[in-house]
This record gives structure tokens, C-alpha cells and sequence, in this order.
């Protein structure tokens, strides 16, 4: 029992930094090239992307379709803070200042966005996020000194897959805790009634704010990542067909479960990759297998499962805790 | 002073007027049932007291304090939760969280001692879980604690529903028909848990329902219902012998024909 847990502590660190290594390696001896690890770098970004908005809609019940508004604000919040306000400083502190300021900015245009429109419920609200991720790439559109329409170039490429590989890691340890608390059982009963919720004292707006905020400020670190990795970002990277994207690895990964969404942007990142030698069809068959999925399981690849360390059980509570001090047993004596 | 003070109470949807000029006093420690036929407006009342609906007129106070116009969850916060007619329990999680979402308003864990699960934090989630295991054990679930409640039967849900309210340590507890759609030994159990939680928590209960042999023997009194209008009040045994409850039940003509009363 004792050696399961340690394991179970210990293991899913060990597979991202085994991902990290295996990768380094095989680029190492020229079996991946560049590219593939570009598109592996992507996956991270969009796990990160897909398992905040789960956070949002799959786990409050509440229904974003402009989740790429988020990325926009924290890409450009980042290319900011790197590319112009510290241009001539070459530094790992710049990096991480640029994506905590695109992480706040994307957070403070949440709240915004979130005080009027979470009154709202379902379809309005899906309304009310689409409109604002088109007002915020109309906006960034008319903004002359980040490049307009045009974008931004040159931004430095400090985001690598370890980075990337880190902050996924870190986003789904936060979330994970997060939704087994306090807060993440709030979430769940506003999703599930929130008339019983409001009556059993939880203050919805609060909640949905919240839940709101830490989506949008982790999609914010998410898009700061992703324009260190690309060097060049236009408003028009993120329309619409982008936050569609992130829904459609959300659903087809299993909304309200963490591991759906890390299948789900893995798998349907990298498929089109793998469906390159159908040429012009390669878009088709992505849509049919997508359709399959929808059609055999509904709940999405991994709905209603999550991995053993994505989930922390009730029992978990009641086991001596791994690092901390040892208590004295009876039949121990000191 | 009475623990809760309803004065005049009244609503009007468009020219309807559900319930009308409703009073109702109670004091500390009570059990009072509300009856009536259906469309009485007794669910109404129901929703006023916890802030669903805003009354058109009237006042409700809670141990003197001015309630109307608060939200649902601030009617909560001062202590009148409720259980719901027609179930509404957290279906996708399971019985032990139903039961801790509850307790979400008394959480006194910050947002980065949750995201990080800090050990002060884990301690509190521990006692916590204590604390909501004995009180499934005292209704019967605690063997049911880790099954999603949209498995449980519908009896279960339905002291599942009494279970969450509690947790909220509410002053006043309402129970909107406990046992709508129970059979005669679901119905005998909840006859037994009723007194008995009130009881062992101390608490004020309002109950609404239909089923007279389950109200007589366990409430204080009785306030009954027609068309929104308050038509009888007092003991079990004074309503009912009183022959405008006979009528709103049966009909003028059984009142008439003198089998009113013993």
C-alpha cells in the first residue's frame, strides 16, 4: 500500500520528464527533426488551453466559445513584455515575467468580460464569449504599436518543449487540487443544480467568476507560451476556428475529466500530422473520424474517467502523508 | 422573540395572486406543517423564504432580522436551507460530496492553499470528511458514501436531500413534501427521522405535505392552504375537525352532510 503511493506521487513527474528526455534523445540521433517536436511543443500548449476551458465548461457547467480571446490577450500580453518593454534584455526572468503579465491580462479581461455576462446561462452566455473573443481580435486589429492587422515579429523564441512540458505539468497539478477542494466542489454543484447550489449557500457569481479567472489567467500563460514558440502572432491566429478547435478537444476528450482533455488534445493535435499522406483529404478524414467518435462514445474518449493520479480519493485523506513527519504509533517508541 | 417572524406575506404573478396575506410565526425547537391541495401556493411560500421568489408585500424576518430582497445563498448564510419537491441533488458526484458542497460557505480554505493542497488544507478536508461521515451514519448512508447520488434510490435521495441541508447548519430547516412518491415503509422511516433530527440537531422544521398520516402525529401545528389563502391553523387535532379543511379536501357536499368531526 505504502509502495503504491509513493509510486503514485511519484510517476506522472517521471513521465514528463521521461516525454522530455525520449524526445531529446531521439532528436539527438536525427530520428525527430524540428518539426515534430514543434508539433509536440503545440500539444503541450493546447492541452493547457483545452484543460482550462474544461475547467469552465466542463467542470462549472458553463458554456465558453472564446476561449482563443484568452490566448490572444496572454500572447500578446507576453510578446509584450519580451519583444519591447526588456528588447535588449536576454533573460529566463523575462520570459516568465511576459507569460505571468499575459497570464493577468488575459485573468483582468476575464473578470471584465465575466461580471456582467455570468448572470447569463447557457446559450446567452456561449453568445456573450464568442462575441468577445471577435471584440478583442477587432481590437488588437487597431492597436498601431503592437503591429495591428499585421502582428507582431521578432519575438524572442525562449519557449522550449522543457518549458512547455513544465507549465503543462504544473497547470494540471494546480487543476487537479483545485477541483478537489472547496472551490472544485462548488464548480460541480453550480454545474449540476445550480438552484440547489444558490441554496445551499454557495454564491454562484463568486464561483463562476473564479473558475472564469484561473481559465482565462492559465489560457493566458498558454497563449504567452505559444508566441514564444511561433516568434510571429496576428490577431487573426486567433478567430473563432481556434477556440472551435479547443471545444472540439474538450468534447472529444470528455468534458468534466482531466485526462480526456489531455487525450484529446494530444490525439487530435497530432493526428492531422499523421494524416499527411492523404494530401487533400487529410481534413475530410480528420471530420469522419471525429463524427466516429462523437457517434460511439458521446461522452467523449475518456468521459466520466480520470487516471488514478489525476484524482484524489476521499480514503487518500486518511493515509500518513508521504513526506511529512512520521506520527508514533503505539508500538513505536522514539 | 420568535425565531422566525412572517408577516402579510404576499405574491402576485401578472394578475394571479399565488399566496395572500400569509403569517406565520414560529418559535425555536417547532414543527409545523403546511397542508393544503394542490396549487395551494405552499411551494410558493416555500420559495419566499428562501429568496427564490421576491414578495410582492410582506416582511420575513429571521431571529429579528429583515431578510427580503437578499439572494438565495444569503438565506442560506443566516440559516434557512431547504430540500426540494422535486429531488435536486449534485447527480454527477457522489454522496460524501453532495454533502461537502454544502459545507462550502463555512470553508475557510484560501484559493492557493487549494490549488497547492497545502497540509493545513488537507487537515481541514480531513475533518471535514469526518464531520460529513458522521452525520451520513446518522441518516443511514454513510455504507453509500462513494456512490454518484443519481445511483442511490429514491428513498436514499431523499434523505440524501436532508443530509446536504444540514450540513449548512441551518436555524430552520425546510422540507418540501419529504415523502411525495414514497411507498408506505419508505414513508414510516422518514415519520421516525424527522423527530428524530429534530431532536438531535436542535433544529426548526416547516414541512410541506399531503400525506395527513404522516403529518398528524409528528407536527405542532398545522397551517393549511387554499388558493393562496390561509383557511385554518393549530393543533393536528383542531384542523382536523374544522370543516373549511374538510371542504378544501373533499368537497362542500362531504362537510354538509354532517360527517365533519369524530
Amino acid at each position: 500500500m505504502k509502495g503504491k503511493k509513493w509510486i503514485k506521487a511519484v510517476y506522472p513527474a517521471a513521465v514528463v520528464a521521461l516525454i522530455y528526455l525520449l524526445v531529446t534523445a531521439l532528436r539527438g540521433v536525427g530520428i525527430m527533426n524540428g518539426y515534430y517536436n514543434q508539433v509536440l511543443m503545440f500539444a503541450g500548449i493546447n492541452i493547457m488551453m483545452t484543460a482550462s476551458l474544461n475547467l469552465v465548461n466542463g467542470f462549472t457547467g458553463q458554456f465558453c466559445i472564446g476561449h482563443a480571446g484568452f490566448m490572444s490577450l496572454g500572447a500578446y500580453g507576453a510578446a509584450v513584455v519580451t519583444s519591447m518593454l526588456f528588447k535588449n534584455t536576454d533573460s529566463v526572468f523575462v520570459f516568465l515575467l511576459g507569460l505571468v503579465a499575459g497570464g493577468f491580462a488575459a485573468m483582468i479581461a476575464g473578470m471584465l468580460i465575466g461580471l456582467p455576462s455570468l448572470k447569463l446561462k447557457g446559450d446567452y452566455l456561449a453568445i456573450v464569449t464568442l462575441a468577445f473573443g471577435e471584440i478583442v481580435r477587432a481590437l488588437l486589429r487597431l492597436v498601431k504599436p503592437i503591429g495591428g492587422a499585421r502582428g507582431m515579429i521578432g519575438i524572442p523564441g525562449y519557449a522550449n518543449l522543457g518549458w512547455i512540458l513544465f507549465f503543462m505539468a504544473l497547470t494540471l497539478f494546480l487543476l487537479r487540487n483545485l477541483i478537489h477542494s472547496p472551490f472544485g466542489r462548488a464548480f460541480i454543484a453550480i454545474r449540476d443544480n445550480e438552484v440547489a447550489a444558490d441554496a445551499m449557500g454557495i454564491n454562484t457569481t463568486k464561483y463562476k467568476m473564479t473558475s472564469f479567472c484561473i481559465a482565462a489567467f492559465i489560457a493566458g500563460v498558454a497563449g504567452g507560451l505559444y508566441a514564444h514558440v511561433i516568434s510571429f502572432i496576428q490577431p487573426d491566429n486567433f478567430s473563432f476556428t481556434k477556440s472551435a478547435d479547443f471545444l472540439v478537444y474538450l468534447y472529444a476528450g470528455g468534458s468534466g475529466s482531466l485526462t480526456g482533455s489531455v487525450v484529446g488534445a494530444t490525439l487530435l493535435t497530432i493526428l492531422p500530422e499523421f494524416l499527411r499522406f492523404l494530401a487533400d483529404w487529410r481534413l475530410a478524414v480528420y471530420a469522419v473520424i471525429l463524427v466516429l467518435v462523437m457517434l460511439y462514445r458521446s461522452e467523449g474518449l475518456c468521459g466520466g474517467l480520470e487516471l488514478p493520479f489525476m484524482r484524489i480519493r476521499r480514503q487518500e485523506l486518511y493515509e500518513e502523508p508521504l513526506f511529512g513527519k512520521k506520527t508514533k504509533g503505539k508500538g513505536e517508541q522514539a | 422573540m420568535s425565531l422566525l417572524e412572517v408577516k402579510n406575506l404576499s405574491i402576485m404573478f401578472g394578475g394571479l395572486c399565488a399566496v395572500d396575506d400569509f403569517n406565520l410565526s414560529v418559535e425555536q425547537g417547532e414543527l409545523i406543517a403546511v397542508i393544503g391541495p394542490n396549487g395551494a401556493g405552499k411551494t410558493t411560500i416555500f420559495n419566499m423564504l428562501t429568496g427564490i421568489y421576491r414578495p410582492t408585500s410582506g416582511s420575513i424576518s429571521l431571529d429579528g432580522e429583515d431578510l427580503i430582497g437578499l439572494k438565495p445563498w444569503q438565506f442560506a448564510k443566516k440559516g434557512i436551507t431547504r430540500t426540494f419537491q422535486n429531488i435536486r441533488l449534485f447527480s454527477n458526484a457522489t454522496v460524501a460530496d453532495n454533502v461537502k458542497m454544502a459545507h462550502t460557505m463555512h470553508n475557510d480554505q484560501g484559493l492557493f492553499k487549494c490549488l497547492l493542497r497545502l497540509p493545513s488544507m488537507k487537515r481541514s478536508e480531513r475533518a471535514l470528511d469526518e464531520k460529513v461521515m458522521e452525520l451520513l451514519d446518522r441518516l443511514g448512508l454513510a455504507d453509500k458514501a462513494d456512490l454518484l447520488a443519481k445511483n442511490l434510490p429514491y428513498g436514499d435521495q431523499r434523505r440524501l436531500e436532508i443530509a446536504r441541508a444540514l450540513m449548512t447548519e441551518p436555524k430552520l430547516l425546510l422540507l418540501d413534501e419529504p415523502v411525495a412518491g414514497m411507498i408506505t415503509a419508505e414513508m414510516e422511516d422518514m415519520a421516525r427521522l424527522v423527530p428524530k433530527i429534530r431532536r438531535d440537531f436542535g433544529i426548526t422544521i416547516i414541512l410541506i405535505e399531503h400525506h395527513m398520516n404522516f403529518v398528524m402525529p409528528i407536527a405542532d401545528r398545522i397551517k393549511v392552504l387554499d388558493f393562496g389563502k390561509t383557511i385554518a391553523e393549530g393543533t393536528p387535532e383542531k384542523v382536523q375537525k374544522d370543516s373549511k379543511v374538510i371542504e378544501a379536501y373533499l368537497g362542500g357536499g362531504y362537510a354538509k352532510n354532517g360527517n365533519a368531526g369524530s
